[in-house]
């Protein structure tokens, strides 16, 4: 359960956000620039709220009135970026373990052929991503992010810059860590098609404000202006 | 790649350490050898006295030569050297006031003169020096090498003199000031400059310069090289300085043109 | 004329050693100022930044009169030093690595700071999303990315300090085997009447160790780029 309550300046632009949240896959739904990726900056740790709170099942990530606010690396929430940040001096297999190493978890061998085999990453392991396809290199980004073992994933566009081949190449995959990774997941996205077949709760962000929240029924027919 | 990665930084460490551990080595010791700092103009005549001595009793020497007056400020300012060799007693008088000599192990070792010199090529030859000598006529354009005169031994004789002569104003802005005797003497050698003012014993170990002219005895104060232990001398140091009064270190001394002033012992 | 005599032989080692002991130690201290400047902002920092380069543009004599007045046996803090730790700098080697690691840090600073800057900041981010703490990004992350730029500032401190001279001079001064490096030692022998053989020879050695430092300082300066590619 994600409670977002904060408020953050930018420059000219600011954003006033406030929902909760309890589906398994929340869509954060808007057009660019609305503000989608500075809110679940905040919600990772990389961005702080000028003021707010947001509580993740019941810990207190951000405070700003108590002046608590827990690092991004003490978060256990795993974050997909648009552009992957797959680590070039590494190949496949040691970004695949970058997060469990960091957080000290034990191996688990079943763990990480469940996820390898989920996304069709196992010809990959020694290839660095230089090496990589696009839409290998953003497979690759989900299994580090899930092999981190987090209690939260953030995915920010994960398919905003890739053609039509690959989005639908990866959607599936997509559908197949919501129903079957039991993570709860927080996804960016300004296409309706894609949230319609992932979200089962969205927030809709016009210019930094939460104008809509419900169901998929609150996504426009239309396509958004990317 | 991250295990290779490390372990190499582990190495690069671990060098390091052993350097750094070799930075706690005690200091300049390897026992059994002596630290002299001596004149500039020593250096020849010293280095086959120093052979001498080791070849005898088997301790090495480390001879460092600068101009007396570098060595005197290195010595105040804590220089590891157990014996002193000055070429004047201004500055083994300095260095005792800042309390690093020995002073009962000084003692008056070595006289020598100053002498004229240009490039060996050179058309002046047969310059007699007196009352009235024009050196800077005879430099004419060029250029007159000699210690810096407001700090090296030599360069101090050299000013004394040709105050004494009467012909220091009119030769002074012709002078080179160089930061040692052999500096001086290597300018002439390279005809860098066309005239010197060195000792005759540095002008005899050149074969690039010729002496054209001796300075009278009674221009400047008498030539002398005191030596003295230091206060932090070893004791292997009084040994050293028994063996500069031998007559097999006379020998070699008077060899090179130096003049012994003590009575030698066997 | 190939011949090297065991004085010369002396020099050389020492240069070596000295130079060697100066880069190791500069090395880890540079990373971490390199790091600051690339990455932090905070006040005074171009004064600390100015500070960083004075060894460049003051007068070699000047920075050595410095370190004499600091570090000398009589000095502020190298009296202190030398009584309660036994640790001596002047006139000894370890006052020549000193002074020659002081000379060449803005040399080894500037390329580990260029590399710092360029490796992309995001990574360092994705790093803390997946539980690194600041810390193990750096050593996981941003130190590997940046170790060509490290290695390349390395080698061109070194051979900065395998040159130097006016400071050491003024620092150590100019002792056969323990503070004679190669260019004290070639300073030395031209003002010795038949040294001047013994001086080229020096001069041969020590343009070689400078040649092959620049060659390496550039191959690694290419390999950063290879690997910033992911290759």
């Amino acid at each position: 359960m994600l409670r977002v309550d904060v408020s953050k300046q930018l420059g000219a632009f600011s954003i006033e956000a406030s929902f909760a949240s309890e589906g398994r896959v929340t869509g954060l739904f808007g057009a660019s620039g609305a503000g989608k990726t500075s809110l679940i900056n905040m919600i990772a740790g990389l961005l702080r709220p000028d003021r707010g709170i947001i509580t993740l099942d019941g810990e207190t990530l951000d405070d700003t009135a108590a002046h608590t606010h827990v690092a991004v690396y003490r978060r256990r929430i795993g974050y997909v970026f648009q552009d992957a940040r797959l680590f070039p001096h590494l190949d496949v297999r040691q970004n695949l373990d970058y997060g469990r190493r960091m957080n000290r978890l034990a191996e688990d061998p079943a763990a990480r052929k469940r996820v390898i085999d989920l996304l069709d990453i196992g010809n990959l392991m020694d290839r660095r991503p230089g090496r990589l396809s696009g839409g290998e290199r953003h497979r690759v980004a989900l299994g580090r992010a899930l092999l981190s073992q987090p209690r939260l994933l953030l995915l920010d566009e994960p398919l905003g810059s890739l053609d039509e081949g690959r989005k639908e190449e990866i959607l599936p995959y997509l559908v197949r860590l919501r129903d079957e990774a039991r993570i709860p997941m927080v996804y960016v996205s300004h296409d309706a098609t894609e949230m319609r077949q992932l979200a089962t709760q969205i927030v809709m962000l016009r210019r930094g404000r939460v104008a809509a929240f419900g169901g998929t029924e609150v996504l426009p027919t239309a396509a958004l202006p990317a | 790649m991250h295990r290779l990665y490390m372990s190499r930084l582990a190495g690069l460490f671990v060098a390091f350490a052993i350097l750094c551990g070799s930075a706690f080595s005690p200091a300049l010791a390897q026992d059994n050898s002596l630290t002299v700092f001596a004149a500039a103009s020593m250096k020849n005549a010293l280095d086959d006295v120093d052979a001498a001595y080791t070849a005898k009793t088997g301790v090495k020497i480390v001879a460092s030569y600068a101009a007396s007056s570098v060595l005197a400020k290195q010595i105040e300012q804590g220089a590891p050297a157990d014996i002193f060799l000055s070429a004047d007693t201004d500055w083994m008088d300095y260095a005792t006031t800042k309390k690093a000599i020995n002073e009962p192990t000084r003692l008056n070792l070595l006289g020598n003169s100053i002498v004229l010199i240009a490039p060996k090529d050179s058309s002046i030859d047969h310059v007699t020096i007196g009352q009235g000598f024009d050196l800077a006529k005879l430099a004419d354009a060029g250029k007159i090498a000699t210690g810096d005169v407001s700090s090296v031994p030599v360069g101090k004789y050299a000013k004394a003199a040709l105050e004494k002569l009467g012909a220091w104003e009119a030769a002074a802005p012709k002078f080179a000031m160089a930061e040692s005797v052999r500096a001086a003497l290597t300018l002439v050698a390279r005809q860098e400059a066309i005239l010197g003012i060195v000792y005759s014993t540095d002008a005899k170990v050149d074969p690039a310069v010729k002496i054209v002219g001796t300075f009278p005895a009674d221009s400047h104060p008498p030539i002398i090289y005191p030596v003295a232990a230091t206060t932090t001398a070893k004791t292997e140091a009084a040994g050293y300085l028994a063996f500069l009064r031998t007559s097999a270190a006379k020998a070699i001394f008077e060899k090179y043109g130096f003049s012994f002033l003590v009575s030698p012992t066997t | 004329m190939f011949d090297i005599s065991p004085t010369e032989w002396t020099a050389i080692q020492l240069s070596l050693r000295v130079a060697t002991v100066a880069t190791l130690v500069a090395t880890p201290l540079g990373i971490a100022v390199a790091w600051l400047l690339a990455r932090r902002e905070f006040w005074g920092k171009s004064i600390a930044d100015a500070v960083i380069h004075l060894p460049l543009v003051l007068p070699p004599v000047v920075t050595g009169y410095l370190l004499l007045l600091t570090f000398g046996r009589r000095g502020l803090v190298g009296a202190w030093l030398a009584d309660h730790l036994g640790i001596v700098f002047a006139f000894r080697w370890t006052g020549a690595a000193l002074a020659c690691g002081i000379m060449s840090f803005p040399l080894l600073v500037r390329p580990i700071r260029l590399s710092i800057e360029a490796v992309d900041q995001r990574l360092e981010q994705a790093a803390g999303t997946l539980g690194a703490t600041p810390w193990r990004v750096f050593l996981t992350v941003t130190l590997p990315l940046a170790l060509p730029g490290v290695l390349g500032g390395m080698v061109l401190g070194f051979a900065k300090a395998i040159g130097e001279f006016g400071a050491t001079i003024t620092f150590v001064s100019n002792i056969p085997g323990e503070t004679q490096t190669i260019s004290s030692a070639i300073y030395s022998l031209i003002q010795t009447p038949d040294g001047d053989t013994a001086a080229l020879r020096l001069v041969v050695v020590s343009i070689l160790i400078a040649m092959a430092a620049l060659i390496a300082s550039e191959w690694f300066a290419r390999r950063a780029t290879q690997r910033l590619h992911g290759n």
